[in-house]
């Protein structure tokens, strides 16, 4: 896990105001070591490593209802939508979204199978991908 | 966005225009530890050994494939050369060897099972002698099994007997599998330099020095070459180059990721990638269709090899680039009937089978899925293999010879597999005897290796 500057400094002002003139070293970093524990979010902020991320990337004949119809399977199965990003030209759409899927209710598999139908009732492409294969060839 | 909206499609367009795919996953399993006297103790201890490791590669392979959206053509698994395993056995004891090995590849539901293999660049044991006589019956009676022999080396020479031995096997090969256009040729590589880590059949063997089990793994992407060289349009050779390197680095990357999720799904040291441009029937998806994008009207003008030459050297630099763990061949693999490209080429006139051996030269592997007529004896079968290997022991380089002489058919004829091994013109051979040459037996010295001109 690791924190952002901005989560640090919330940390320290907090620490300051809960403990005024009664701070030693020991208590501060019992203090700051609690703070921690019990709020697993900090790391929500902070990019933690690939594993639990796909992209999707959708193309095709643009209609109504592709992204609600996408962002509601999404969300039925607990699928965290992290970034969106859409072009449109003339009749053609290309969307990408980067979903987070470590609550996701089913399995990587079932998901697709859940997008493949969208893909074919509307007519379109929707590829769901593990993260890594992009950053592995785009980044080094 | 961490990545940028063209990366995102150019990956997509990658996989699902340009075929770009991972050739194969092909698990090595050492089979050292199978020997006992007893041919159905060895048969069993095999089988046994190949279900043990190999029961889950496919579903393994099939569940990385559909988490990273690129499709793994085929999932292989390879062995220690059999002629090591069985050295004790008899020619009949190493068909049914062959039998196994096609009977638990059929229950673990992989492609191909390969290492039907003798090493005998130097000379030949009784066992090695007695699997080289085997193979005609064995790749007559088995459908995945694929069978190699190493018959050269740079350290070692080239040996003519095995060469000969070698020709005899594939004419008889060819004969006993004629009513299926001599498939079994299409099943059976001739080696100079035989690596030990290759992932690609038919040659692939687990080697003598690779560990219990290990997983390789081979790339495979001349589609996507092809469009980025038309996509450069009209730019000098340094230009071009990079091209090509940016392309090779990006699938090469791609390919070792998948091979290491399926190792790790295994729970088995992942062993290399194989960075070899290697085609596919399909449209697109052919190394001619990227040497005449280079320029040359056709396969076979004058140029080819050059362009050959630095197309192989960019996949070699920018795979190292990409990976740490480059191994096997790793080059353009030119075979023909695989290869629409080539085939329209050879069915033009514009192939020949000595431009071929030229650019074999330049590039892994050698002749490669070439069908000659079935009559072509088989001296001058051992005249061909002797002219690749040659330039495989003084280029210090991989060579092999994959020939099909097939049976009952001449120039003009074409063999048919369908699938991978795709469909090859039966190429023009020269009528000049290479019989006073071979047939002199014994073996051609190792070469040196200063004064290099």
């Amino acid at each position: 896990m690791t924190l952002s500057e901005e989560k640090i400094r919330e940390l320290t002002l907090k620490a300051i105001h809960e403990l005024g003139d009664k701070a030693t070293p020991a208590l501060v970093k019992e203090y700051i070591e609690k703070e921690i524990a019990s709020s697993g979010s900090y790391s929500g902020n902070v990019s933690t490593g690939t594993s639990n991320r796909v992209i999707l990337t959708s193309f095709g004949v643009n209609t109504t209802g592709i992204v609600s119809g996408i962002t509601k399977a999404l969300s039925d199965s607990k699928c965290d939508l992290l970034d969106i990003s859409q072009k449109i030209m003339q009749e053609f759409f290309t969307l990408i979204m980067i979903i987070d899927i470590s609550n996701m209710t089913n399995d990587l598999k079932e998901l697709q199978d859940i997008m493949n139908n969208i893909a074919s009732q509307l007519k379109i492409k929707i590829y769901l991908q593990h993260e890594d294969v992009f950053r592995f060839m785009h980044r080094i | 966005m961490p990545y940028e909206f063209e990366e995102i499609l150019e990956t997509i367009k990658m996989t699902e225009i340009e075929h770009f795919d991972i050739r194969t996953v092909t698990m090595g399993i050492s089979l050292r530890d199978c020997s006992d006297r007893n041919i159905a103790v060895t048969t069993q201890k095999i089988y046994e050994k190949i279900l043990r490791y190999g029961q889950a590669h496919v579903a393994y392979a099939r569940e990385i494939e559909r988490q990273y959206g690129i499709s793994i053509a085929n999932k292989r698994v390879s062995v220690t050369p059999i002629a090591i395993v069985g050295d004790a056995f008899g020619p009949e004891e190493f068909v049914k060897i062959a039998e196994i090995l096609d009977r638990a590849a059929g229950e673990i539901g992989i492609d191909y099972i390969a290492g039907y293999s003798a090493l005998v660049q130097k000379g030949f044991t009784n066992g090695d002698l007695n699997m080289i006589h085997s193979i005609p019956a064995a790749l007559s009676t088995t459908k995945k099994v694929c069978s190699s022999v190493n018959i050269a080396s740079t350290k070692a020479g080239i040996n003519m007997d095995a060469i000969n031995l070698m020709a005899q096997v594939i004419k008889d090969t060819a004969y006993l599998t004629r009513d299926k256009d001599s498939v079994g040729c299409a099943k059976l590589v001739v080696f100079c330099n035989a690596v030990e880590d290759n992932p690609f059949v038919a040659g692939a063997f687990h080697g003598i020095s690779e560990p219990e089990v290990v997983l390789n793994v081979g790339i495979s992407g001349p589609g996507v070459v092809l469009d980025a060289i038309r996509s450069a349009g009209n730019v000098d050779f340094q230009s071009l180059a990079e091209v090509i390197k940016k392309t090779i680095f990006k699938i090469t990357r791609a390919g070792e990721l998948l091979g290491r999720k399926v190792a790790e799904k295994h729970k088995i040291p992942f062993g290399i990638v194989d960075i070899s441009l290697a085609p596919t029937p399909a449209e697109g998806d052919s190394i001619a269709d990227i040497l005449m994008a280079m320029g040359v009207e056709d396969v076979g003008a004058p140029g080819t090899t050059a362009a050959l030459a630095l197309l192989n050297d960019c996949v070699k630099k920018a795979g190292l680039m990409a990976s740490t763990s480059v191994g096997g061949m790793s080059g353009a693999f030119i075979p023909v009937s695989e290869d629409r490209g080539m085939i329209r080429a050879v069915q033009k006139g514009n192939l020949s089978l000595e431009k071929l051996e030229a650019m074999t030269s330049v590039c892994s592997v050698g002749l490669d899925m070439v069908a000659v007529p079935g009559d072509t004896p088989a001296d001058t079968i051992a005249g061909i293999i002797a002219d690749e290997s040659a330039i495989g022991m003084i280029n210090d380089k991989t060579t092999a010879v994959r020939i099909i002489p097939a049976y009952g058919k001449a120039v003009g004829d074409f063999v048919d597999y369908g699938g991978l091994l795709g469909k090859a013109p039966i190429m023009e051979v020269r009528k000049l005897s290479s019989t006073n040459f071979v047939q002199r037996g014994g073996r051609i010295p190792a070469p040196i290796r200063s004064l290099t001109n």
